[in-house]
């Protein structure tokens, strides 16, 4: 892990609860030290679904910030996440992104481990140290946790307490991956973006009929809606979009059709903190892993499900709008890929970057707001100010 | 089929290939439609080669019909106008293999690369891959029952407004 180059007492946090220096977007000692702070601090980061490995000996590769993970289903059926390196060296021991093996081996010295963790074969071993024990060198597990079969991983031996970390985040979950029959893996799209992972997880809902010309053509104005946040930095939107007008814009509107309505017709967007979002539009169940690579890069794996039990033609259904609608190349959310770089570039400038729409007070949190406030961002922020000890103009402790 | 008629027909796929290359480097998304052939089903795909192997049906763009290669050009022109930063790109493609699948109908296989040029960058490899082409040859025009553009980078390097 990487020490700081240099200290951040020198980062003085505005006293308007709405602004937000600019200088965490683009400093890299303060990006070393959320990794260590919030990546491989007390905190649950979601890294994979059940139903994306779901056949004994499935297993898929990840990263938690640069620790490498190894998230594999045992002969058993179990799930267990490990730090995918070798007990012996630290070689990486799997490079492929996903598989499946009966067992895991390091070509460095041919340690061999079952796909439970445990440590089957190591040459030599009769030489070893006093140290060694062949029970204690499998691959290092990490403590999880598991919501509608989506799998919470943290570096922590002591972390928070997970339900009262999940707090209000779990309602929205089980309208977007609650299915009780479970969810079926559809693919990925994966892709960097030239920002800091903050800016990508700022992206709020403030801006969402301005920018998005596609809600506009499209006739999808939004209805009803409650958003929500936590005290941990959660922060989601539950609302009544209403798809479907179509306006003439389309020769196929049967890409916009919402065929599973009757299961849940809302639409669902849940950001976990520090920066994982689920998002349930239409038919579209999708969950948005992601990587802090550096300090201007981030790289997002969405995530795309069916339900278990949806039949080939809603399946089918799923696919077509997961395929065209959102994600790097998505008809209604490419443009917000546009905009994360150019924010990133604007964020080198000197100041503050802030929030207006529903802020109703300088100095304190607001729990209420409508849909498009962009308040709900400012409880993430104050989580994350206070976890990473910037202190407010004129704090003194 | 004659060693001429196979040298013909591989002129004809090439001159589309051309043509389908022009025209996205061109941006010119109406002459990109007309490299498809005039029928309800043709199509267009653009996937991972992740997805692919795996037997993941996600992908980047899934143009199932005629009507949606369409709608692809109303999110270039129309939905997406003025909400992005644009770039340039250069299509490379070198044909491996062209076999006749039924009467006037060949399978082509190509490798590609996109270079792309975003501003102030200099210019970088977008994506490299396979194009798994269905050609339908009608008179002298060459034309693409479906085509489908398997990139082989499992992360994309930023935000893709246009067909690979």
């Amino acid at each position: 892990m990487n020490i700081p180059a240099v200290e951040v007492a020198d980062l003085v946090w505005p006293t308007d609860i709405n602004d937000i220096p600019k200088q965490v977007f683009v400093r890299p000692d303060i990006f070393e030290r959320e990794l260590e702070t919030i990546f491989y601090g007390p905190y649950w980061h979601p890294v994979a679904h059940v139903s994306e490995i779901p056949e004994n000996g499935d297993f898929k590769t990840f990263d938690l910030g640069r620790v490498p993970l190894l998230i594999a289903r045992d002969d058993d059926g179990a799930v267990r996440v490990f730090i995918n390196a070798c007990a012996h060296r630290g070689n990486q021991v799997e490079t492929a992104p996903c598989g499946n093996r009966k067992h895991f081996e390091c070509p460095y010295h041919r340690w061999i481990y079952a796909n439970n963790g445990d440590l089957k074969t190591c040459p030599g071993s009769d030489d070893f140290s006093p140290k060694f024990s062949q029970e204690a060198y499998g691959l290092k597990q990490l403590k999880t946790e598991e919501v509608f079969g989506l799998i919470f991983v943290t570096m922590s031996d002591s972390p928070v307490d997970f339900d009262t970390w999940l707090g209000r985040a779990r309602d929205t979950m089980q309208h977007q991956i609650g299915n009780a029959a479970g969810l079926k893996f559809l693919g990925y799209q994966k892709v960097q973006y030239a920002c800091n992972w903050k800016v990508y997880q700022d992206n709020d809902g403030y801006h969402a009929p301005l920018l998005h010309t596609g809600f506009r053509l499209l006739g999808w104005q939004g209805g009803g809606g409650e958003q929500w946040s936590t005290e941990y930095g959660h922060a989601g939107v539950d609302s009544q979009l209403k798809p479907g007008k179509n306006a003439g814009v389309l020769k196929d509107p049967s890409l916009i059709d919402f065929r599973d309505a009757t299961w849940d017709s809302g639409s669902y967007v849940c950001g976990f903190f520090p920066f994982v979002i689920i998002t349930k539009h239409m038919d579209i169940i999708n969950v948005r892993y992601a990587i802090p690579r550096a300090p201007d890069r981030t790289e997002v794996h969405y995530a795309y499900f069916a339900k278990a039990d949806d039949d080939s033609e809603m399946e089918r259904q799923r696919v077509r709008q997961a395929s065209n609608l959102t994600g790097p190349c998505g008809m209604i959310s490419m443009e917000d890929a546009a905009i994360f770089a150019r924010v990133q570039i604007g964020s080198h400038s000197p100041g503050v970057a802030t929030f207006q729409k529903g802020v109703k007070d300088l100095h304190s949190l607001d729990f209420e707001f409508k849909q498009n406030d962009e308040v709900a961002n400012i409880q993430r922020w104050e989580f994350y100010r206070t976890i990473m000890g910037f202190k407010k103009e004129g704090q003194q402790s | 089929m004659n060693a001429m008629a196979q040298l013909e027909i591989q002129a004809r796929v090439d001159n589309l290939q051309n043509r389908y290359m022009l025209a996205l480097d061109n941006k010119d998304l109406q002459a990109w439609i007309a490299t498809f052939a005039d029928r309800d089903d043709a199509s267009y795909t653009c996937i991972s080669a992740e997805n692919e192997a795996n037997g993941w049906p996600i992908a980047l763009m899934l143009d199932d019909c005629r009507a949606r290669l369409q709608d692809r050009i109303t999110f270039v022109t129309q939905i997406w106008k003025g909400t992005f930063q644009d770039y340039r790109t250069r299509h490379f493609t070198q044909r491996m293999s062209c076999e006749q699948e039924s009467g006037n109908t060949f399978r082509v296989r190509s490798n590609f690369v996109i270079d792309y040029s975003f501003d102030p960058h200099p210019t970088k490899v977008l994506a490299a891959g396979v194009y798994e082409d269905l050609v339908v040859i009608e008179g002298e025009e060459a034309r693409f029952l479906s085509k489908r553009a398997v990139y082989d980078t499992t992360v994309l390097p930023q935000y893709i407004v246009y067909p690979f």
